[in-house]
This record gives structure tokens, C-alpha cells and sequence, in this order.
């Protein structure tokens, strides 16, 4: 299923992921539950996007069937010019729990996408300790996943799906387990990352704070069904301070909102 | 050291009064229960003249043998069955309808179809070992956490690779824990095969000799079995504890 013309938005920018209509409705107790409905979004190359919500709005969902693991009652979801059928190395996705092997040590976990494609040994280690690298855990390549600890975790999470240089990265709560202190770090790290690699960056947050720290872009969606209610550009300088008025100013605004949908 | 202590209590008791009823009372004749120096007797005898370690070894070798097929044929289809709802529907009725049957039932179709011998025994092992093995391996396959199986997929990894490089090796666990029960199955089906399949092994010892009212060496041949028991046991349990993930 291909679309005969190039998509682009406004500005001319290339358009990685696009949502039409998206509407996903599930049946539980002989009744009709819509958990998202009409979802209109278009994902720009290089962009970070954050999607914040309040729990059991559908934004997990609606991640999960932009990776493929998941499939729209209506609508339909672009990945470049290719409708999304199935999961692929193109979306990386980062899972909310903690997700290595457990039977791989650190560096063949992050090696795996590439030795699923069949990269020789040597080339699939020489690109995983680039990422292992990057994340900060070189010496840590040989330890057992049950060794480190929940942030360390994430951070090979985090390169095990970078190794793969994916389209986008989809990412899924991944710092709400971890500790503040820990959650702040990676959270620079990220968008230090980010902007290293230029990658194009989608992560579900019910954590406000946590959406204007990194994203261009903020979606929020409403309570079930899970609308987009509004859309907000965070125009502020990276690594951005928590504590000026713009941000406290749109921490208050956005909260708000989701209160109100409470 | 004091878990060791504990754990003895309970067997030094059992032998002490063992001695008491036996020796020292005389309340029970040998042939009905015989003392545990009689025992110790008969240990020493079929020691020095080769039997016991001959039993023992052949008795292995048939565990070993039933145990190899019962794990070559119960875990590649307890995998498939895990993996594929299609395979578990095909079989679930045929596997559902042939496990209960206790494997000595199995004993004159042995005959018929392998004769008195070797495969006889093995079979019976095998139909004795094969149930516990498939089905754990059925379940570790089964409930192998969802967000590894996506992780691989999301990472590119195709069916066959998500079932060979992750479904297969998370549930490894299973799989030791199968063995170590068929281990133990299969034991205890080695008096039944031995008793029609051969001249030889535990099984027969501790057949002939009760049937020849020495019960000393029929002890004897029943506490070997209890050890190899509780040796494979404890080699499993360390497997197990290696791939607990």
C-alpha cells in the first residue's frame, strides 16, 4: 500500500509518521469501549515529540500501533509513504518494563538487532560498543542484565534500539520506574542523544514535566476516548532549565488541562 | 551446616528405631524387615562380588537412554505445541487422552513390539518420562513474558528468529525443570521395565531377591535408586538455578 505522492507538511520538512483518523475501540462485557478516537498527527523527520496524557487514555495503544504491534479499528498509520502492517526495525521501540535478555550479557543484547540481520560478529560489536558507548556503559558490555541496575537498564534499552538506526524511535514511559535523580539524568542524556544522532523521537509520558524538558512538540489527549485536545511548540533553549517562568508557565498550563479531564 | 544437621535428624531417627525393632527387641523376624546390619551385609556383598555396581550402571544406562529419546521427542514438540495454537489444538486431545496412562500399562504392548530386552525398557521409560518433559516445556514456551517476543520483533527479528533466539532459550527454565521431574518418573519406571525387559539393573535385583525372601538386598537395590534420585535431583536443581532468568 503506497501513496503516489511524496508526503510533506507545511514547511516543506520531511514527514516520517502520519495517524489518519485513527480510531481504536475494543469490546469488553458485551460492550463497545472507544479508547482513542479521530487522531490526526503528523510526525516530522528529526522531531521529538511527546505525548501526555492521563492513564487509560490510549497513548500507550497508540504508540504500540504506530510500531506495528498494534492495529487501528479505523484509520490508517504511515510510516514514510508505507502503510504500518507489522512491526520493523525501522521503529524502535523502548518498553516501559524492563525488556533485555536476561540469557545475553550487555553487549550481545545490543547486539541483537543486528545479528538477527546477519552482520558478521565483528561488525555487529564494533557498532554495539559505539552505542554501548554513547550510553555510557562500555565497561559494563560483559555483565548480566539481572547486574545492573533499573536506569542502567533503560540506557542499553535505549542502544539496543539506536544500534539499529531506526526511522524513529518509539518510547514508552521508559524513566517512569526509575528514581527522579536517575529519571533527570537520562532525560538529558537523551536529548543529548537525540541530538547527536539526529533521530526522530516519539515518547509517551503521563509525566508533564517530563514532556516539556525534552519534546518540540507536546500532545496532550484527553480521558477515554482519547482525543487530541491541544497541541503546544516548546520553543526553548536544550538542555532546558525547570525552573524559568516559561517552563513553570507551561507546566501550570498543560497540567491544567489534564485536570480538567480528570 | 545447621540446615545439613536438621535434615538428618529425621533419617538417624528412623534408623535408630530401625535397629531397636529389628536387633535389639527382636519384635520383627528378618525375613518380614530385615536389620540394618543385615542390610549393611548385603550391601557389602553384592558390593564385593560386582553386582550392585553392575545393577546400577545398567540401570543409568536405560534412564539414560529413555530420558535422551523422551527429551529428543518432548522438547521439539513441546516447543511447536507452546509456540503454535494450530500444533496445540491438533494434539492437546491425543496428548490429553495418552498421558494418564500409567506406564506399566504400557508393559505387554513393550513386549509385543520390542521383545524382552533393552528397548522394552527404554519405551517404558520413555512413555513414563516424555509427558513431564512436553508439558513443562509447553509452559515455559507459553508464558515466556510478551515484552521480550516484541522487543525481538521490533528489533527486526522474523518469526523463526524470535522462536529460535528468544521463545527457546527464556524458556529454558522449563525445560530443566521437565527433565528433572521425567528424571524422576523415568526411576521409578525402571523397577517395571526391569522386571520384564532384562536379566539385569535395580530393578531386578530388588525383584528377584524379594521373591527369594532376601529382603537385604532387595533394601539395598531400593535405597540405590533413592540415592541416584536424589543425586539427579540435586544436579538439576543447579541447573535450574543457572538458568533461572
Amino acid at each position: 500500500m503506497c501513496r503516489l505522492s511524496f508526503q510533506q507538511n507545511r514547511e516543506g520538512g520531511e514527514l516520517v509518521i502520519t495517524l489518519e483518523n485513527i480510531t481504536k475501540s475494543f469490546i469488553q462485557e458485551e460492550k463497545e469501549h472507544t479508547s482513542l478516537q479521530n487522531i490526526n498527527l503528523n510526525v516530522n523527520k528529526g522531531e521529538f515529540l511527546c505525548i501526555v496524557g492521563p492513564s487509560g487514555c490510549g497513548k500507550t495503544t497508540l504508540l504500540r500501533m504506530i510500531a506495528g504491534l498494534d492495529f487501528p479499528t479505523n484509520g490508517r498509520i504511515f510510516e514514510g509513504e508505507t502503510e504500518i502492517s507489522c512491526p520493523s526495525r525501522e521503529r524502535g521501540y523502548v518498553f516501559q518494563q524492563y525488556s533485555l535478555f536476561p540469557w545475553r550479557n550487555v553487549l550481545d543484547n545490543i547486539a541483537f538487532g543486528l545479528e538477527v540481520k546477519g552482520l558478521e560478529e565483528k561488525e555487529r560489536y564494533q557498532k554495539a560498543r559505539k552505542y554501548l558507548k554513547m550510553v555510557g556503559l562500555s565497561q559494563y558490555e560483559s555483565s548480566s542484565p539481572k547486574e545492573l541496575s533499573g536506569g542502567m537498564k533503560q540506557r542499553v534499552a535505549i542502544a539496543r534500539s539506536l544500534v539499529n538506526d531506526p526511522q524513529v524511535l518509539l518510547m514508552d514511559e521508559p524513566f517512569s520506574a526509575l528514581d527522579v535523580q536517575t529519571r533527570h539524568k537520562l532525560q538529558e542524556e537523551l536529548v543529548r542523544i537525540w541530538s547527536e544522532e539526529q533521530k526522530t523521537i516519539i515518547f509517551v509520558t503521563h509525566n508533564v514535566d517530563e514532556a516539556i524538558f525534552l519534546a518540540d512538540r507536546v500532545v496532550v489527549l484527553s480521558h477515554g476516548p482519547g482525543k487530541i485536545i491541544k497541541t503546544f511548540n516548546i520553543n526553548l533553549n536544550r538542555i532546558r532549565d525547570r525552573s524559568t517562568p516559561e517552563f513553570l508557565n507551561l507546566k501550570k498550563e498543560i497540567t491544567s488541562l489534564l485536570e480538567i479531564e480528570l | 551446616m545447621r540446615k545439613m544437621f536438621i535434615s538428618l535428624i529425621l533419617p538417624v531417627s528412623v534408623i535408630i528405631i530401625w535397629t531397636i525393632l529389628t536387633t535389639f527387641t527382636g519384635l520383627i523376624p528378618s525375613y518380614f524387615l530385615p536389620s540394618p546390619s543385615e542390610v549393611l551385609q548385603s550391601f557389602e556383598t553384592l558390593l564385593m562380588n560386582g553386582q550392585l555396581v553392575q545393577d546400577t550402571s545398567l540401570t543409568l544406562m536405560r534412564v539414560v537412554l529413555g530420558l535422551t529419546v523422551s527429551a529428543l521427542v518432548g522438547i521439539p514438540l513441546g516447543i511447536l505445541m507452546g509456540w503454535s495454537n494450530a500444533v496445540k489444538d491438533f494434539s492437546s486431545l491425543m496428548v490429553g487422552i495418552i498421558r494418564p496412562i500409567p506406564p506399566i500399562a504400557w508393559i505387554p504392548f513393550a513386549i509385543l513390539w520390542f521383545g524382552v530386552g533393552l528397548e522394552s525398557a527404554i519405551f517404558i521409560i520413555f512413555v513414563g518420562s516424555v509427558f513431564p518433559i512436553l508439558i513443562n516445556t509447553l509452559d515455559g514456551v507459553k508464558r515466556v513474558d510478551k515484552v521480550l517476543l516484541e522487543s525481538a520483533y521490533t528489533l527486526g527479528a522474523s518469526n523463526s528468529q524470535v522462536l529460535l533466539k528468544v521463545a527457546v532459550p527464556a524458556s529454558l527454565p522449563s525445560v530443566v525443570t521437565g527433565l528433572k521431574v521425567g528424571v524422576g518418573v523415568g526411576l521409578m519406571c525402571t523397577v517395571a521395565a526391569e522386571m520384564i525387559g532384562s536379566s539385569s539393573g535395580l530393578g531386578y535385583l530388588i525383584f528377584t531377591s524379594t521373591s527369594m525372601l532376601d529382603t537385604g538386598s532387595a533394601i539395598v537395590g531400593m535405597l540405590t535408586i533413592g540415592v541416584i534420585g536424589l543425586c539427579a535431583d540435586y544436579l538439576f536443581s543447579r541447573i535450574e538455578k543457572e538458568v533461572s532468568w
